[in-house]
């Protein structure tokens, strides 16, 4: 039996199975370089899946599976800010269970000033760049005013 | 600025040796005069003074000031004889006579002339006469200068003549008004009557005297800040070397001497070094204004021999302390720049230069200020830090900062507000200060602390340790 | 350790202080004085009579700790940190004042020396605030760092819980220094620069003792255009720079050295700068040019670079607006502009502040494209030998030998504005070596006496032909080191030809008659420091006839002194303007192409005596603006004439081939050709009938002068304060 591997083969045909098929599953192994077989959790405002097995080693017994539409640009920042402590393993409720986030996201207020997830956008056109808070010390000249001068005598 | 300049290159060698009063004030001194000491007419001591000894014959007041009484007392007799006799002659009855300089530091007047016979390199020589009589204490000159004007006017003329001088400058006290007249109205009955301007007494010797009214600063008494002061900068002691005797009044040559030295030599002369050095002992020669105020029954100032027992000037003179001899607490001996000493010092002390420099004083002026037991002592020393840090110059850091410090805790002391550990320091800060001025202000706000702490230390600990009864401890005790 | 480096000390101090420089052979050597032998801390010591114990030190590298003393300024003697004893002597001594006497033996490290130090330490920190970490002179503070050398480890000063120190109300003395009068120690040093250096006799003391304080009196500006200076000799925080205030800390700064341009005397700068921004301007010490001064437009313009300054290329619009543009369309456009311009109608004017580079580079590109019209503001006459001997145009006697001189004539130059720093030379002859001088123009206030000729045009022919009966004449012919000063200004009035052939005239008259014959008589004072260099390149002075043949191209290098305006070209002409400033020049541009200011690029200057220097980059030019002679060289490829050099290196290798003088940096030529000159000149001595007059007469005239200037807030407020203090009854 375990000369055989016989229990890897049957971990890969459920694996082949839950993910889909052999076509789906390969495309999954393209895009992510992994198979992994595992309970669905949830999913989050972007349409990535949450999956946990706990027979994989802790740290990698929780994973993501992007949504398709990220294709091959997905990004770990991704990963909404709700799932982000699960997914790290920080909490082990799901966002839906967590009570304070509940709560949070019921207050009227709180939504006021509470900007909605955002994924890093860091190397695109719409990056982010601060900008200083400092004076400019050098005063361009504007192209037109004379320096001021004294009165001609 | 040319003149700092000047100030600042041209050393004064040849009497770079003589530093003041400090050096004066060795010990050292004292004992080298013990064996040098000429063996027969060594007095050891200075004794009642008969009247016809006496220099300063008008000092009360008692008959008239102006010339024609002055010459009937014998100013300007012969003086003509005395200029024509040059001024090697006077300057060595001078060195015989012993004279040293009436002013506080003592400094042997013939010698100081003998500085200006340098050959002359074309720039006029001055005599300055410090008229600016600001020593708490001291009130000789201006008896002189109100009761026997002539004397210092001739005094001047025979100085001048000495050091070849072409003017003598008279810098007067502010206060002094009406002796500043007096004067005034000497010099112009001397110049009416030939006795000075040109062709002085027809010795075919030209030489004129200007009276300079000060405007009341103690430092102007200093003669450095006096030439400044008479140049018309702010009264402020230059730095020596240069010495006056190198770059004085208006950068030339210049000899500033007190009011009582130049009085007192036309009569030198006339009279003779010999008759001069016959008084007071080896080295402390001549006879001297002594000026007794405080707890004495009768204050007064009275010429007297050199090296007179102070306890003898008190009681034959000033009518003893109030009180009885028993009474007295301490006596300032020299004016308030010296240190006070105990009773028990009074008792035997000679009143010259030396005896008082062995008793870890200084003779100064001369002028005592008698204390007796109703004084509190260190308000009283304090009063005169008060005055010291009033009336320094502001110029360098260890006076300026210093004496004010002092001021400070003093104060305190008075109070006793104060740890007996702040004693030590404040001892220390007085060392500090002496020796490291540009001028003596410094040394004279020190003495009279170290001579507190000397002398009364005892004292200022049990106010110490009264006020710690009475408020609980100071709060510098904590500090400090 | 002490701000004074031992090394100047040491040069100061030396027995050959009377001719340290290499260039004062002329007057034969003295007959060297007698030395001694003297001991420092039982080192042997040969020293000359009149040295201090504590020049003296410094000989055997002994430092003495010091605040009132100070080798250029008189000595005060009245701080007592350097008192240190010496042996036979029963008190210490102060040593900067106390003359050195034969076999003295000086200790400056005893028991006694280091207890007075301590003690005089204390004493200042008495009443010294203990405010260093919010007070501006904080890491260059001599109490500072003496007080760690020297001090006590501890405070005794209890009496701060009793009575508290001393407070000082601060002064107001003008827009430059800030005073905070409480930190002051009473050295004594600004009142003695003020009353030596400066000339201006506003600093004393008030009261007495403790309640002493320096300060004007009554409520008064600083005015002087020293004053800055006062700063640097403050050794405690009480006299600081105001527009310097708060800024920086002196370890933060980079310190780059370099080289002033605002005045035509090029004195020796230190710029510190922290982020890429000029923070202040020191003087650096060059004892031939500046001594350790520095003048108060030099010092306090530099805020100036930061206003007003071209970051960006720009063009005119259709609208008539110049916008920023792409260096490759102005570029573009500028080359087409001068491609399209007949060489004959194509002109480059150079400014004040054109380095010698730019000017070169501007000139050989200007000459490949077959015109020889390149110009500077300022005009020197070209007829007779007009600029083709540099002796006529420089500063022959060279500044540190005004102090040798016996006798000044200056004409027309009021050198107390147009180069400050030559005049407080010229007053330390006038106050140390009794130098007479003798000024024809209008009256003005040169902070010495001098004697008053006249201000007619004709007292320089008299004096130059001897017909002058003024005992001036006779003074400057009886004197041995004779020096005459001509103003440029005088050159640019129709009679300037005529001036200047009269007093090289005169000069050349005196000189001949002189013992000395390395001695050079004539001088002539540039106003600006681009003249001197441009003129030794090839430049024409002045743009006068070349404006007149109405040119097509007007290549304005930095020119913004008004000499070129709209109103004298013709309608389609294009003005292109290069430069670091927003002013008159680039105001009439077409195209503007932002230049590096001094501060910016390492360049070369031609000081007025012809003394090549360089500056250093200490801050990258601001935004898209580049150094000059890199733009003159990328504008040359466009236009197809390519220059030959692709490297600082290599433009200095063309500034030597056209004149080895222009980088022989420090150094300065001897100039000769008088005679020719002179000669040449002969037949312009018409006869002249004009005043000579002065452009800055007054010192609200001296603020504001060039385009950095004239950027700076610093030096309006100087301006407005001067004016305010006219008004005041004081």
């Amino acid at each position: 039996m375990s000369f055989l591997a016989l229990d890897k083969w049957a971990r890969l045909f459920r694996i082949i199975k839950q993910n889909g098929g052999i076509f789906k599953t390969t495309y999954k192994l393209w895009r992510f370089d992994t198979l992994k077989e595992g309970t669905f959790v949830g999913s989050d405002m972007f349409g990535n899946k949450y999956y946990e097995n706990n027979f994989y080693f802790f740290g990698r017994n929780r994973w993501v599976e992007y949504h398709p539409r990220f294709a091959w640009e997905y990004d770990a920042t991704h990963v909404t800010a709700d799932w982000y402590g699960w997914l790290h393993n920080k909490t082990d409720n799901r966002p839906c269970e967590d009570c304070a986030k509940y709560y949070m996201n019921c207050n009227e207020y709180v939504n006021n000033w509470l900007m909605p997830f955002s994924e890093n956008l860091t190397g695109t056109e719409k990056a982010y760049y601060p900008w200083s808070t400092v004076n400019h010390h050098i005063c361009v000249w504007d192209g037109c005013a004379m320096c001021n001068r004294q009165p001609k005598k | 600025m040319a003149g700092a300049l000047t100030r600042f290159f041209k050393g004064a060698k040849p009497q770079f040796g003589i530093v003041g009063p400090l050096v004066n004030s060795n010990a050292v001194a004292v004992r080298n005069q013990q064996s040098q000491a000429q063996a027969p007419p060594a007095k050891t001591r200075g004794s009642p003074l008969a009247d016809c000894d006496r220099v300063f014959t008008n000092l009360y007041g008692r008959h008239d000031w102006r010339l024609k009484a002055a010459m009937c007392r014998g100013d300007w007799y012969m003086t003509k004889q005395i200029l024509l006799k040059g001024s090697d002659w006077i300057v060595n009855e001078l060195k015989t006579s012993g004279l040293r300089g009436r002013g506080g530091a003592g400094f042997p007047t013939g010698m100081k002339w003998s500085f200006m016979n340098k050959p002359s390199d074309g720039r006029p020589k001055y005599l300055v006469i410090n008229a600016d009589e600001g020593e708490p204490g001291t009130c000789k000159d201006r008896e002189i200068m109100r009761h026997d004007p002539h004397k210092l006017v001739e005094g001047a003329l025979i100085a001048g003549r000495a050091i070849g001088a072409q003017a003598a400058y008279i810098y007067i006290r502010g206060e002094f008004y009406n002796e500043a007249s007096n004067l005034q109205v000497a010099i112009a009955e001397a110049y009416q009557a030939g006795l000075i301007g040109k062709n002085a007494c027809c010795s075919g010797y030209d030489f004129d005297v200007f009276v300079h009214r000060g405007a009341g600063a103690y430092i102007c008494g200093e003669e450095t800040a006096l030439i400044e002061s008479i140049e018309g900068k702010q009264g402020k002691p230059r730095l020596k070397p240069p010495f006056p005797a190198d770059v004085g009044l208006f950068g030339c040559p210049t000899t500033v001497n007190n009011v009582e030295t130049i009085a007192t030599s036309p009569t030198i002369c006339r009279r003779g070094g010999k008759w001069f050095s016959s008084f007071g002992r080896p080295r402390n020669h001549g006879t001297k204004l002594f000026n007794i105020s405080g707890h004495v029954n009768t204050p007064c100032t009275v010429e007297e021999e050199m090296s007179i027992p102070l306890k003898e000037l008190i009681e034959r003179h000033a009518g003893g302390v109030i009180g009885g001899w028993e009474n007295l607490l301490a006596v300032i001996p020299g004016g308030s720049s010296t240190p006070l000493i105990p009773k028990d010092v009074c008792e035997t002390v000679l009143m010259d230069f030396d005896a008082l420099v062995a008793a870890q004083s200084s003779f100064g002026t001369a002028a005592i200020i008698v204390m007796d037991k109703s004084t509190d002592i260190v308000k009283a020393i304090a009063r005169l830090i008060m005055f010291y840090k009033h009336e320094s110059c502001g110029q360098c850091t260890p006076c300026r900062e210093g004496v004010s410090w002092m001021n400070k805790i003093i104060y305190r002391f008075v109070d006793g507000n104060a740890s007996p550990k702040e004693i030590d320091m404040l001892w220390e800060i007085s060392k500090q200060i002496e020796g490291h001025t540009i001028c003596a202000l410094g040394d004279g706000a020190a003495w009279p602390v170290q001579g507190l702490i000397r002398h009364f230390r005892p004292e200022l600990e049990r106010r110490m340790a009264e006020y710690a009864c009475t408020y609980g401890p100071s709060k510098a005790e904590r500090l400090y | 350790m002490l701000r004074q480096p031992l090394t100047r000390a040491l040069t100061l101090s030396s027995p050959v202080r009377a001719a340290p420089l290499a260039a004062r052979t002329y007057a034969g050597p003295p007959p060297p004085p007698e030395k001694f032998e003297v001991f420092i801390d039982d080192k042997p010591v040969m020293v000359v009579p009149g040295t201090t114990i504590l020049q003296a030190a410094a000989q055997v590298g002994v430092e003495i700790p010091r605040f009132c003393y100070h080798e250029r300024l008189a000595v005060a003697g009245n701080c007592r940190m350097c008192l240190v004893e010496v042996e036979k002597s029963p008190k210490p001594a102060a040593a900067c004042a106390m003359p050195i006497m034969k076999g003295m033996r000086v200790k400056t490290n005893s028991d006694l020396t280091r207890k007075a130090r301590e003690g005089v330490m204390e004493f200042l920190l008495v009443n010294h605030p203990l405010d260093c970490p919010i007070c501006d002179q904080g890491g260059e503070c001599d109490l500072q760092d003496q007080s760690m050398a020297f001090g006590s480890d501890r405070s005794r000063f209890t009496d701060i819980h009793f009575s508290g120190k001393r407070a000082v109300e601060d002064k107001d003395v003008g827009p430059l220094i800030k005073t905070i009068m409480t930190r002051c120690i009473h050295c004594t040093r600004c009142i003695r620069f003020a009353s030596e250096v400066a000339g201006v006799d506003d600093f004393g003391t008030t009261g007495r003792g403790t309640d002493m304080q320096v300060g004007t009196y009554v409520e008064k500006m600083f005015l002087s255009e020293l004053s800055g200076n006062i700063i640097d000799l403050c050794p405690v925080g009480a006299l600081t720079s105001k527009p310097y205030s708060f800024a920086a800390r002196p370890w933060e700064t980079r310190r780059i050295d370099s080289v002033d341009v605002l005045d035509p005397l090029g004195s020796n700068i230190v710029v510190a700068t922290r982020t890429n921004e000029v923070l202040r301007i020191l003087p650096r010490t060059n004892e031939e040019i500046n001594e350790e001064w520095l003048s108060d437009k030099s010092r306090f313009a530099c805020d100036g670079l930061k206003r007003q300054r071209l970051v960006t290329p720009m063009m005119k619009d259709s609208a008539g607006n110049l916008a920023p543009v792409d260096w490759e369309d102005a570029m573009v456009a500028a080359a087409r502009a001068i491609k399209d311009c007949p060489p004959n109608k194509l002109l480059a004017v150079a400014g004040d502040l054109a380095d010698a580079e730019s000017l070169v580079a501007l000139k050989d590109l200007v000459n490949r494209l077959g015109s020889e019209n390149t110009c500077t503001e300022q005009y020197f006459p070209l007829d007779g030998a007009g600029i083709d001997f540099r002796s006529s145009y420089l500063f022959n006697t060279k500044i540190a030998n005004i102090e040798e001189a016996d006798y000044i004539l200056l004409i027309g130059a009021n050198t107390r504005f147009e180069a400050p720093l030559l005049n407080a030379r010229i007053r330390k002859a006038f106050v140390h070596k009794e130098t007479d001088i003798a000024f024809i123009g209008p009256k003005v206030d040169l902070t010495y006496d001098y004697t008053h000729v006249g201000d007619s045009a004709s007292v320089v022919k008299d004096l130059a032909t001897g017909s002058s009966t003024h005992e001036v004449l006779k003074r400057l012919e009886s004197a041995r080191h004779p020096v005459v000063i001509l103003g440029a200004d005088q050159l640019k009035t129709p009679e300037g030809a005529a001036i200047l052939a009269y007093t090289q005239e005169l000069a050349l008259r005196l000189q001949d008659k002189l013992e000395d014959k390395n001695w050079k008589v004539l001088n002539v004072l540039q106003r600006t420091a681009s003249q001197a260099a441009a003129l030794d390149i090839g430049y024409q002075p002045g743009v006068g006839k070349a404006l007149q043949d109405g040119p097509q191209v007007v290549y304005l290098l930095g020119a913004d002194s008004g000499v070129v305006s709209r109103d004298q070209l013709p309608k389609d002409a294009v003005v292109i303007y290069q430069g670091h400033h927003g002013d008159v020049g680039a105001g009439m541009a077409d195209i503007v192409l932002p230049g590096a200011a001094y501060t910016e690029k390492r360049a070369t200057y031609v000081n007025a005596e012809g003394r090549a220097q360089q500056t250093l980059v200490a801050v990258s030019p601001p935004g898209r603006a580049r150094e000059d002679w890199k733009i003159i060289r990328a504008l040359s490829e466009v236009v197809g004439e390519r220059l030959p050099y692709d490297s600082l290196d290599e433009v200095r290798d063309r500034l030597a081939e056209v004149s080895p003088a222009l980088v022989a940096y420090g150094d300065v030529q001897d100039n000769n050709y008088f005679a020719q000159a002179r000669a040449l000149s002969q037949s312009l001595q018409k006869p002249v009938s004009g005043k000579v007059d002065v452009q800055l007469k007054q010192l609200e005239d001296y603020f504001m002068t060039d385009t950095i200037s004239r950027a700076s807030p610093t030096m309006a407020k100087c301006v407005q304060a001067v004016l305010k203090q006219k008004q005041s009854q004081y």
